[in-house]
């Protein structure tokens, strides 16, 4: 016969387990993509040239940020690549990608407009914009949209 | 602390069945938190409609899918072909240099929480989103 106190200690397992199941947050905040690029320059961000690290590419806006935080421009998702660099998306801006490179203290999962996304020293910005045979060409990005992730709007 | 004191005091059947109970009103009410707001990945947008178009429009199921064969920077008048006069307007962006995004909003038939956003470049299709409204 069952021990009455081992069926106590198992439902109760089992209420605590579904009431976590079912307050977890979504369980891939910091999953890991790997937008594929358009364009395939010879020298490109992660590089390694005679020992020295490449941190930054032809498209990428280099920023000197002192430590200062950088914010989510829109709702939207910071995910993150290979490299650690954040990649933003947003319903807001369909079709493109943002990705910063150089970012401390990344904050990754769903983010609120206005929130933090991290801080950085030099940040190096990239604007991708979604092609027809699904990689992401870098392109040019507009001052406005480089400003929203440097004000908490 | 509780079964130890519940061994020591004899803990009875009743008991028991009210701990149980207890268990399963804590793990109904786990379930009831609305799933929506635990699945969702990207909060609601905050940009809203700088101008009514159709205040009745609805996107169909039939008309998303043939939207969703149309590839990236494909003329604007194919989309146009597709879809019926948008819900809204959504405010101008500037995110290319030099290129000003316009963005219609529908909501979905079968879903009028989301909106399916469409955003064009110039003459260019740009893309699309699902974004979920509160």
């Amino acid at each position: 016969m069952l021990d009455i106190h081992s069926v106590f200690a198992v439902s109760r397992g089992v209420a605590i387990a579904l009431t976590l199941a079912s307050c977890a947050p979504p369980p891939q905040p910091d999953e890991t993509i790997r937008p594929q690029l358009y364009q395939q320059w010879q020298v490109q961000p992660g590089d390694t040239l005679n020992g020295v690290s490449v941190i930054g590419g032809l498209g990428d806006i280099g920023l000197s940020l002192n430590g200062q935080s950088v914010y989510a421009p829109f709702p939207g998702r910071a995910q993150k690549d290979p490299r650690n660099c954040l990649i933003f998306s947003t319903p807001d801006v369909p079709a493109y990608l943002f990705r910063l490179c150089g970012l401390s203290n990344l904050r990754l999962g769903p983010r609120h407009q206005g929130e933090a996304l991290g801080t950085a020293t030099i940040l190096h910005v990239a604007t991708l914009r979604k092609q027809p045979n699904g990689t992401w060409a870098i392109v040019e990005p507009s001052k406005p949209i480089i400003k929203r992730f440097l004000t908490r709007s | 602390m509780m079964e130890y004191q519940a061994r020591n005091t004899g803990f009875n059947a009743s008991g028991i069945k009210y701990m149980l109970a207890g268990g399963t009103v804590v793990a109904a009410l786990g379930l009831l938190v609305e799933p929506q707001a635990l699945m969702s990945k990207i909060a609601p947008a905050k940009d809203v409609c700088q101008e009514v178009i159709q205040p009745q429009a609805v996107l169909s199921r039939d008309r998303l899918s043939q939207l969703l064969t149309i590839p990236e920077r494909s003329n604007k008048e194919q989309i146009r072909q597709v879809m019926q006069a948008p819900y809204c307007r959504l405010p101008d962006l500037e995110v290319r240099a030099g290129s000003t995004a316009k963005r219609e909003a529908y909501p979905l038939a079968f879903d009028p929480n989301t909106w399916l956003v469409v955003m064009y470049e110039g003459e260019e299709y740009a893309g699309y989103s699902f974004s979920f409204r509160r």
